[in-house]
């Protein structure tokens, strides 16, 4: 497999798939926020991926930059949407197109960990939140350090595979964190037994690097592989 | 129409947006699509542009502080709501200087993440920012508050201090430690005897008990965590100031630059009396009060209530940059 197979035509299609997966599960997030939040987090979402694909390239090349299509996905989410954790995937977005540029044309798999180690760094100076503090970090950091310790040689592709599996068990995770901060933090013991709406989104994120989520149940239920 | 002079809450904020660039057209524009008020004519020395910006309903802050000597850009949110962070990026990124951009933040949880969200987008593209973020309320001091002070009057003097070094071409880090160390020096403490009127309901935000005073109040509507009798206006002054000088713990002889703040309803009448009360106070007990604004600067829409601030003088040139000219809409001198 060349290099050039992970250039702007995957990261296209990724942000795509990533599309499709919010726009299938919306209703499922939504009801997971109105339980922990305040209900809006499936439209946000919603909104950002639409306003992605608005700004995507229409029909990128072969030999287009693999961070393009990052590129424009982090700036609608962090221009498009209101409320504080859509702008959030933005820098996250915005961290692994900005990796992926610095990689080169093709998107590997060392940029994609260094760009969730960053966008995770970011997510965390801005929203002050730590690892158990039940939030889209409770995802993030077991991506990152799934990431680091893929080896540099796994075909991208191979390595979010890997990323959705460390993704999908944090947010489970989420589900027996009592919040310290956000909407659910005022809601004690009673947020427990759902799992943080971010930390589900950060999942769909890395799953749809590789395929499309039709809905969030079989993902949320223990024992997964 | 709604309790307000304005078609409904949404166009309070964006028709008054319009008019003070109308007004104030020598000294400011605004940018309409991305949502931001901006000087006309920085002083050329200035290497580090000063921005700030957070809900609507508190004016004059922001908006009747951008001009020359003080504030490069504000960013308004709706009333008592964050800007977003794409207007406080586009701002910081159109009126940057060569030296970055300093952000005011007054501490609020939706502030702190959205200018955090600029200020990670701006380091993206290259261009220095720092933040000072202004904690001055005394009444949200507490090991319970995880969130910290609140922000409130004492921004006003802050960037106006502030503006005045950057006028000078001091650098980024330097400004960001000047204002870290005006803060410590700064306390304010509120008092309402009514709130603010609700732009969606038209009904008070909250009642307060006849013949009291809430003690501690927020600039966002948000109550106190009690209620206090009050006696007279003599005794109350007394009781703020002795609590703002136990917290601050000025050294004797002190210099101060005091702020009487309405919260939206209170006359300018009151205020002048309340300064009085509040100068005797400070000098029964050693203080000099070197400089004093008196009047509505950082308002809680129509909140019937007032703030006091102290800000400690530590350093004559603190007086200097305090007295420095300043052209804004508001502060004038």
């Amino acid at each position: 497999m060349t290099s050039t197979s992970f250039g702007a035509t995957f990261t296209s299609d990724w942000m795509r798939r990533f599309a499709a997966s919010v726009t299938a599960t919306e209703d499922e997030l939504t009801r997971l926020d109105q339980q922990v939040g305040d209900g809006d987090f499936g439209v946000n979402l919603s909104v950002g991926v639409q306003a992605a694909l608005r700004r995507l390239p229409d029909k990128p090349g072969p030999q287009d930059e693999a961070a393009a299509p990052l590129e424009a996905a982090a700036s609608a989410f962090l221009d498009e949407i209101g409320g504080t954790s859509g702008p959030l995937f933005g820098l996250l977005l915005q961290s692994l197109a900005t990796a992926a540029a610095e990689a080169g044309p093709a998107l590997t798999t060392p940029a994609l960990a260094a760009g969730a180690a960053s966008g995770l760094a970011a997510i965390q100076r801005v929203g002050e939140a730590a690892v158990g503090d039940r939030t889209l970090v409770d995802a993030l950091a077991p991506v990152a350090d799934a990431l680091r310790t893929v080896p540099a040689a796994t075909p991208p592709d191979r390595a979010l595979l890997t990323a959705a599996d460390a993704a999908w068990q944090g947010a489970r995770d989420t589900v027996r964190i009592k919040a310290r901060l956000g909407r659910s933090s005022y809601l004690g013991d009673r947020a427990t037994g759902i799992p943080d709406p971010g930390a589900v989104g950060v999942s769909l994120l890395f799953a749809s690097g590789v395929t499309v989520v039709p809905t969030l149940a079989p993902h949320l239920q223990e024992a997964g592989h | 129409m709604g309790p307000y002079f304005a078609d409904d809450a949404a166009s309070l904020v964006s028709d008054a947006l319009v008019g003070v660039a109308r007004a104030h057209a020598d000294l400011l524009t605004l940018q309409a699509e991305h949502g931001y008020l901006r000087a006309r004519h920085p002083a050329p020395a200035r290497r580090v542009a000063v921005v700030s910006g957070g809900g609507a309903g508190h004016e004059p802050l922001h908006t009747g502080f951008v001009g020359t000597g003080m504030l490069d850009a504000a960013c308004p949110g709706r009333v008592f709501a964050s800007p977003h962070n794409r207007q406080i990026y586009e701002a910081s990124l159109a009126v940057a200087g060569s030296a970055g951009v300093l952000h005011v933040v007054k501490n609020y949880t939706g502030d702190r993440i959205n200018f955090g969200i600029a200020a990670e987008r701006l380091a993206h593209r290259g261009v220095p920012c720092a933040r000072v973020l202004v904690d001055d309320d005394l009444a949200t001091e507490s090991a319970d508050i995880a969130a910290g002070r609140r922000g409130t009057g004492g921004t006003v003097l802050i960037e106006k201090i502030l503006g005045a070094a950057a006028d000078t071409g001091m650098g980024l880090d330097e400004l960001a430690a000047l204002g870290t160390t005006l803060t410590a020096s700064c306390r304010t403490l509120a008092v309402a005897s009514a709130a603010h009127t609700a732009p969606t309901t038209g009904a008070p935000a909250f009642a307060v008990p006849e013949g009291a005073v809430e003690y501690g109040v927020g600039i966002h509507g948000e109550r106190a965590d009690h209620a206090i009798q009050v006696a007279g206006i003599g005794s109350l002054v007394e009781q703020m100031t002795h609590e703002l000088l136990y917290a601050l713990a000025p050294p004797a002889g002190a210099q101060m630059i005091v702020l009487v703040n309405g919260l939206g309803a209170v006359t300018q009448l009151e205020l002048y009396g309340i300064f009085d009360a509040l100068a005797r106070h400070l000098e029964a007990r050693g203080c000099e009060v070197a400089r004093n604004l008196v009047g509505n600067y950082v308002t809680a829409l129509d909140m019937r209530g007032f703030s006091l601030t102290l800000l400690v003088v530590d350093d004559p040139q603190t007086l200097r940059y305090y007295d420095a000219p300043v052209r804004t809409a508001v502060l004038h001198w």
